[in-house]
């Protein structure tokens, strides 16, 4: 390599002095230089030629939207127009997004008495329903876990048991997002795209989350579910009553989560996981109403909450009967 | 000072030295040519593959709800360990005051900025939504600084990308222009490089440290353990990049960086096997259910075991790399130098990246196990990505060559005498 | 120089640190900007929280059961038979505790409710309703009255609703609750809940379960790109 050297450094030192000859080679080098690098650049938008079809699926729109905190009512009322029109383009399905407020005066709780749940799985299926999930998947916030008598330690349990349930020697532990007060995926969340609202719920602005994961991790309940495709629904499934915080159909590429059907429970609504529980073991109710079922759950059981050293404070109780 | 008769303005000769320094950037031997149009080759693929990956979702990678963070946040950590172990140069020679150093601590300088280019796009390859990048930026988005310890890796990442940068394009611009340099335009930002240095991987460390939710990664040793073999990696991938220069370009380091280097490295993987024998017998001795995913990694766990050849191979090429450092033969120029290099490099990726971000989810929160390995797309991006880390150290490389042999100087001189 | 050098630096240091404190300050004022926006919006909502209380409707059993007689009477309608068709004029033996010895309209009934005897809940002197332990009758209707005498806990766990499913609202002032009563989900001659089959779980990519034949429906199970 040493022995190339002094010709170059003649060349570079005397570029400004030296005339004709130096020129000519100056002149195709640079158009060889000049055909390379244009090679490249084209060899680089052909590679990343994909990304036009991603930029198709969204729009100028879209992509300046603010954060669901900052917009006012009549840039909300054009967000929801706007993905109302897209699901009906994209599913041919025609939905309803409402902007579901928190009810003053409400802090939701839930409990299950684990001596009733049989395991079933109907709630699993019933929130599959309800929020619009990826069919292909069979996704769900909740996941069941067959628990053996006689210990705590979800080691010991599976998530893909099947057959008649109950088994005589098992027990069954629902577990869905726990809507902490201090949740630790709010915390990490580098955008602030994940908030606790008044009355407890921890939600998600979908088209804020720019899907990093960290909440995922963070989570130590296995709460948080990401949208590694976009969601297939038939038109027929999909559940047309939808809020933007909650059960609208998700892009893809961000994260969502359990949201106690605030589109029903800031209705009034019973959420659609206790609905549909057929053993009766799902107990849902506001907790700061003194006559209210869970308040006496909690007044009049022995409550426990799962991963307790964990400092979450979860929003969410098992107990016995 | 050399006498020049008329000081062109900064603002005009920057950009010709810029301009200068593409130009000689894309002329080599034939060897400089295929390396680079392998590289750019690797990148492109690489480049393509993330493309698809944004277009089609990431359900082409093989993440799961279970395993939500791989193989990318895998080489993210690694790259920040490389990007910190540029400090380990700095350190002697600013604070040491070590002459020979500080001939070639611009070398660990612009493998810190190719590092952290690396790292930057690691972690835009792991976003869902990369289109959405702008609500990171504080003022225009929502920034949840100081809650998010992913913000602090934002803000502590990009700062020492701009830092290197200014100290190594100001140190070039000097040599270029035939001045010594001023001490104030470098030096503090030097010294706050040592600090800041420390701190992106500490930063690093505390992403992960800091989750309840995730024993393995829930322990204080997290961080120690992470700059320990940084400060192997580092050093080590230094070595080899000025093995590599001295062998292409003849641009040939005095013996004691190398030496001093290799000094470092010999405390640090010391230090860092030590940490692993405690986080082990911590774990292990203690035997509650936080000792599932270390049981997991090293031995299998409920009929899965995809990870215990990795994690034992990556020990014994740890082992076998620190035997090789202590040896005689590594204080010297020779191949023993090189394996070790290349053993701990490769060993500290798969345990330090593979090693420590898999089984931070495996078993699940709720106890689930279910097993990740790449797809090929997640490796094409991967290797596209250290693809355009190269080509940016090599041409890091290429100027810094440049520039102090001479060959790249706005007033070429016959003595070359003056050192940074 | 040097001075000018160090003024850079001063000033530089200064707006990293004006950006860290408004950075800091907004994040603290725009965590109270949920709280303001939501307030005007909750308005509307509040109102609706008026006096009126939904009820919850329990679900009631019609009436006794009657038995259907396989053909029909001369009249061409489906004939059935009550309770007191038969027991009106027979001998009740009130210390028959099994199934077993029971034929006629009672074939195949079997009987797995503890140790007590049919006439603990039936009602010798009145075969269509119910009586409760201290003799009083009651009717079918009401057949919750009778479960909760013995089943007490059960009783109060589903007045709080935590026993038995529900159907509606949880906010009475916004709509009705519905719920079963004891015997739709539990038959009083064999309470014990039936078991059930598992109909629905997730398909989660690389986690098949030990036994994969049960659940081999879908095709995700060996996704690997």
């Amino acid at each position: 390599m040493t022995t190339t050297e002094p010709s170059n450094i003649a060349k570079a030192n005397v570029n400004t002095n030296r005339s004709l000859p130096i020129v000519e080679n100056f002149t195709r080098r640079a158009a060889v230089k000049g055909g390379f690098a244009t090679l490249g650049a084209a060899a680089f938008v052909a590679a990343i030629s994909p990304l036009r079809q991603a930029a198709k699926s969204t729009t100028a729109v879209e992509f300046m939207q603010q954060h669901y905190t900052e917009l006012s009512p009549e840039q909300k009322a054009d967000v929801i127009a706007r993905l109302e029109a897209e699901t009906k383009e994209k599913y041919g399905a025609d939905v309803t997004i409402a902007d579901d407020r928190p009810i003053p005066g409400t802090k939701f709780v839930y409990a299950i008495n684990l001596s009733v749940c049989n395991g079933n799985g109907k709630c699993v299926e019933a929130c599959h329903k309800e929020n619009n999930h990826d069919r292909s998947t069979n996704q769900s916030y909740i996941r069941v876990i067959e628990m053996p008598k006689g210990t705590m330690d979800m080691e010991k349990g599976s998530t893909t048991y099947s057959g008649v349930v109950p088994k005589d020697d098992k027990f069954y532990l629902p577990v869905q997002c726990q809507q902490c007060d201090e949740p630790p995926c709010v915390d990490v969340c580098p955008v602030k795209a994940t908030w606790k609202e008044e009355d407890g719920i921890v939600v998600v602005d979908y088209n804020w989350c720019i899907g990093c994961r960290y909440c995922e991790a963070a989570c130590p309940y296995h709460a948080r579910r990401f949208n590694w495709k976009q969601p297939e629904v038939p038109a027929e499934e999909i559940n047309p009553d939808q809020s933007y915080l909650s059960n609208r159909v998700r892009p893809v590429g961000v994260v969502e989560k359990c949201t106690y059907c605030l589109h029903r429970t800031r209705r009034g609504k019973l959420p659609a996981c206790l609905e549909a529980c057929p053993t009766g073991a799902r107990v849902f109710g506001n907790i700061l109403d003194k006559d209210s079922s869970i308040r006496w759950i909690l007044e009049n059981k022995r409550v426990y909450i799962l991963k307790e050293e964990l400092g979450t404070k979860p929003a969410f109780f098992y107990y016995f009967d | 000072m050399s006498s020049i008769p008329v000081k062109e303005a900064a603002i005009t000769s920057y950009p010709k030295f810029i301009g200068r320094a593409l130009w000689l950037a894309t002329e080599g031997s034939f060897a400089f040519y295929a390396w680079m149009t392998a590289l750019t080759a690797v990148f492109l693929v690489g480049a393509n593959a993330w493309a698809n990956q944004v277009a089609g979702g990431m359900i082409s990678t093989n993440m799961t709800d279970h395993v939500s963070w791989g193989l990318y946040i895998a080489n993210f950590t690694f790259c920040v360990g490389l990007a910190a172990g540029g400090v380990m140069m700095v350190i002697p020679a600013y604070l040491y005051d070590d002459e020979e150093m500080h001939k070639v601590v611009i070398i660990g300088e612009v493998v810190a900025i190719a590092a952290i280019v690396m790292c930057t796009l690691s972690v835009v390859v792991d976003l869902g939504r990369p289109d959405r990048f702008w609500h990171l930026i504080p003022g225009i988005g929502k920034f949840n600084w100081p809650m998010s310890m992913l913000t602090w890796d934002v803000i502590v990442l990009n700062g020492y990308l701009v830092i290197n940068l200014h100290v190594v394009g100001y140190l070039l611009y000097m040599r270029y222009l035939g001045r010594k340099p001023n001490g104030w335009w470098y030096l503090p930002f030097v010294f706050l490089s040592i600090f800041w240095a420390i701190s992106i991987h500490t930063v690093t460390a505390f992403l992960y440290c800091g989750l309840g939710g995730r024993p393995f990664w829930n322990s204080a040793l997290l961080a120690p353990r992470f700059l320990a073999s940084a400060f192997v990696s580092g050093p080590a991938f230094i070595i080899l990049v000025m093995r590599v220069l001295r062998v292409t370009t003849g641009y040939a380091a005095p013996i004691g960086p190398a030496r001093t280097l290799i000094q470092i490295i010999r405390v640090a993987m010391t230090i860092n096997l030590l940490m692993l024998v405690s986080e082990i017998f911590t774990v292990l001795y203690t035997g509650s259910a936080h000792a599932a995913p270390l049981n997991y990694l090293f031995f299998g766990a409920h009929g899965k075991s995809g990870l215990v050849q990795w994690i034992w191979t990556a020990i014994g090429m740890n082992l076998l790399g620190t035997v090789l450092f202590f040896t005689p033969a590594a204080m010297e120029r020779s191949h023993v130098r090189i394996l070790a290099c290349l053993l701990v490099i490769v060993g500290i990726w798969i345990e330090k990246g593979m090693g420590l971000i898999v089984p931070g989810f495996i078993p699940s929160t709720l106890h689930e196990i279910v097993e990740y390995s790449p797809s090929l797309l997640e490796w094409k991006v991967v290797a596209g990505i250290w693809g355009l880390g190269l080509i940016i150290l090599t041409l890091s490389l290429k100027l810094i060559v440049n520039v102090f042999t001479g060959r790249m100087e706005l007033h070429p001189s016959a003595d070359k005498t003056s050192v940074s | 120089m040097p001075r000018i050098a160090s003024l850079f630096f001063a000033v530089l240091l200064c707006l990293f640190a004006s950006m860290a404190l408004a950075a800091l300050w907004q994040s603290g004022t725009r965590a109270n900007m949920p709280a303001s926006r939501t307030d005007k919006a909750q308005v509307s909502q509040a109102s609706v929280h008026s006096n009126e209380t939904h009820p919850v409707i329990i679900r009631k059993p019609s009436g006794p059961p009657r038995i259907e007689l396989a053909g029909n009477d001369p009249q061409g309608l489906i004939a059935s038979v009550a309770c007191s068709t038969c027991h009106s004029v027979r001998q009740a033996n009130l210390e028959n505790k099994t199934a077993a010895t029971l034929d006629e309209f009672h074939q195949g009934m079997t009987f797995n409710h503890g140790s007590i005897t049919c006439y603990a809940c039936h009602n010798p002197n009145e075969s269509d309703a119910l009586r409760l332990a201290d003799g009083s009758s009651v009717t079918f209707e009401n057949v919750m009255t009778l479960c909760s005498q013995c089943h007490s806990k059960q009783a109060e766990s589903f007045a709080h609703g935590a026993h038995g499913g529900m159907n509606g609202h949880w906010d009475l002032s916004r709509g009705p609750q519905m719920k079963n009563n004891c015997i739709d989900c539990h038959d009083p001659h064999v309470p014990k809940y039936p078991k059930m089959i598992v109909g629905f779980k997730p398909k989660d990519r690389f986690n098949e379960p030990p036994n994969a034949e049960d659940n081999h429906k879908g095709t995700a199970a060996h996704d690997n790109h």
